[in-house]
C-alpha cells in the first residue's frame, strides 16, 4: 500500500523561512504548495484545493490573525491550523482567540514539533472520513442525557454527535446543522434559567449598582444553591433514519408557550423574548408537553443524502 | 475571555472573537462594552465576524448594550453580517435597529 502524502500549505512572506519549510517537506516526500504574500494566501484558501495542514506567519503584511483562523474552518473546518510567527506577541495574540487552532509555533521553527502535527492532523483526519462514511448508515440512533442545572452550566451546551454526523453524511446541510444547534441550545437554556432555576426574564433589564444585570445575579446565586442547582434537565434525541426529534425537560412548574411568544419581534426592544423565534425558525416543529416543562424539537430530513 | 477594543476618532470597535452563546462570551461583551462606555464613547461598533452563533442570550447582550447607548443619545452598530448571524439579525429584525458600520 502506497503511504499516504499528507498535502501542507504554506504560507508566508519570508523567503527563507518558506523555502527551509518547502525543503523539509520535500524531503519527507510531502505535497507543500507555498505562497508568499496575503492576497494569495486568500485566493488559496478559496480554491477546491484541502490541505491536512495549513501553516501561516501571522506577521504577513496584510493578514489579520483573527479572520486568518474563522476562515481557514469555516472554508474547509478538516483543515489544521499551524501559527508560526516571529514575534513574541504571537502566543499573547492567541489569548483572544477561542478557536481550534492546533498549535502556535514561535520561530525558528522546530521541525519536529512541525511533523508531529502532521501526522496528528492526518489521524483525525482519516477518523473523521470513517465517521462521514459510517454516518451514511444510520437506519436509527437514540442518545439520552440527564444532567443538573449546575452541570450544564459548567459545560455551557451539551454535544450531539449525530448531529455533526447527519451533517456530514450530507442528511444535513452544516447550515441547518447550526440552526438545530442553536435552537438545542435556546431550548436547554429555557429548561435551566426557567423552568429548573425559576429566572424571570424580565430581571435582564434590572441593571444593579455594579453594572451587572439582576437576571445574572440571580442565576448565580440559583446556581449555587442545590435546592435549584441540583434539579435535573432530561435530554432525549431520536433519529428513525428520516426524523430527527430531541427532547428536552426540566422539573420545573412549565409556562404557557403561547403567552411567552413574542409575535412581533420587530417591536421587541427587551433583552428577552428571542429564544421561541429561533427555535420555531430552526425545525420543522416545536411541541410543548407537561404543561410546558417538556419540550420537543422536530427536524425532517431529506430521505437520502444531498438529494 | 477579552474581546479586543480599538478606538478610531470617537468610535470605539469591540471584536467578537468566538461565538455570543454562552454567559463567559456575554461577559466578556458587556466588559468591553462598559470599558468603552466609561470612557466616554458613544459610538460603539459590533464586529460579529468571528462569531459563528450568536443566540438569544446574546441577543440579550447586545439589546442590552443598545438600550444603555440610546438612553445617552448614542449609538450601537455593528460591522457588514454576514452568514447565520446576518440571517438571525434579519430573521428577529435586528438589522432595522442596529445601522452597519460600512
Amino acid at each position: 500500500m502506497t503511504p499516504y502524502r499528507p498535502s501542507i500549505l504554506v504560507a508566508d512572506n519570508d523567503e527563507a523561512s518558506r523555502d527551509d519549510l518547502a525543503v523539509f517537506f520535500s524531503e519527507k516526500g510531502w505535497d507543500c504548495n507555498v505562497v508568499s504574500d496575503a492576497q494569495q494566501f486568500d485566493k488559496e484558501l478559496n480554491t477546491e484545493a484541502e490541505y491536512d495542514l495549513v501553516i501561516a506567519d501571522p506577521d504577513m503584511p496584510g493578514l489579520d490573525l483573527t479572520t486568518l483562523i474563522m476562515d481557514v474552518f469555516r472554508r474547509k473546518p478538516s483543515q489544521a491550523l499551524i501559527v508560526v510567527g516571529s514575534s513574541a506577541d504571537t502566543n499573547n495574540d492567541m489569548r483572544f482567540i477561542h478557536s481550534g487552532i492546533t498549535d502556535v509555533i514561535t520561530k525558528p521553527v522546530d521541525f519536529s514539533l512541525i511533523e508531529r502535527c502532521i501526522e496528528q492532523a492526518v489521524r483525525l483526519r482519516d477518523q473523521d472520513e470513517r465517521e462521514r462514511v459510517s454516518a451514511r448508515f444510520i437506519v436509527s440512533e437514540r442518545t439520552e442525557i440527564k444532567c443538573t442545572c449546575r452541570e450544564l452550566a459548567q459545560v455551557q451546551a451539551l454535544a450531539l454527535p449525530i448531529l455533526g454526523r447527519l451533517v456530514e453524511s450530507g442528511l444535513l446541510t452544516s447550515y441547518e446543522g447550526l440552526k438545530i444547534r442553536l435552537a438545542i441550545q435556546e431550548a436547554l437554556l429555557n429548561a435551566m434559567e426557567h423552568g429548573n432555576l425559576e429566572l424571570d426574564s424580565r430581571w435582564k433589564e434590572e441593571i444593579c449598582e455594579d453594572g451587572v444585570d439582576r437576571f445574572s445575579r440571580v442565576r448565580k446565586e440559583r446556581l449555587a444553591d442545590p435546592t435549584y442547582a441540583d434539579r435535573i434537565i432530561r435530554f432525549k434525541s431520536f433519529f428513525d433514519g428520516y426524523r430527527l426529534e430531541i427532547t428536552i425537560q426540566d422539573e420545573g412548574e412549565g409556562f404557557l408557550a403561547s403567552e411567552s411568544f413574542v409575535q412581533d419581534v420587530g417591536e421587541n426592544l427587551s433583552c428577552f423574548g428571542r429564544g421561541m423565534t429561533l427555535m420555531n425558525d430552526a425545525v420543522d416543529e416545536v411541541r410543548y408537553a407537561n404543561g410546558g416543562s417538556e419540550v420537543t424539537l422536530v427536524k425532517v430530513l431529506r430521505k437520502s443524502g444531498g438529494q | 475571555m477579552e474581546f479586543p477594543t480599538e478606538i478610531i476618532g470617537d468610535k470605539a470597535y469591540i471584536r467578537v472573537t468566538s461565538d455570543l452563546d454562552t454567559e463567559l462570551a456575554g461577559e466578556a461583551l458587556r466588559s468591553a462594552f462598559n470599558q468603552m462606555y466609561e470612557q466616554g464613547k458613544r459610538t460603539i461598533i459590533l464586529d460579529l465576524s468571528g462569531a459563528q452563533i450568536v443566540n438569544s442570550y446574546g441577543i440579550g447582550k447586545v439589546l442590552s448594550c443598545y438600550q444603555k447607548l440610546k438612553a445617552e443619545q448614542g449609538v450601537l452598530m455593528v460591522k457588514p453580517l454576514d452568514g447565520f448571524v446576518k440571517e438571525t439579525f434579519e430573521l428577529l429584525m435586528l438589522d432595522k435597529l442596529l445601522p452597519v458600520d460600512e
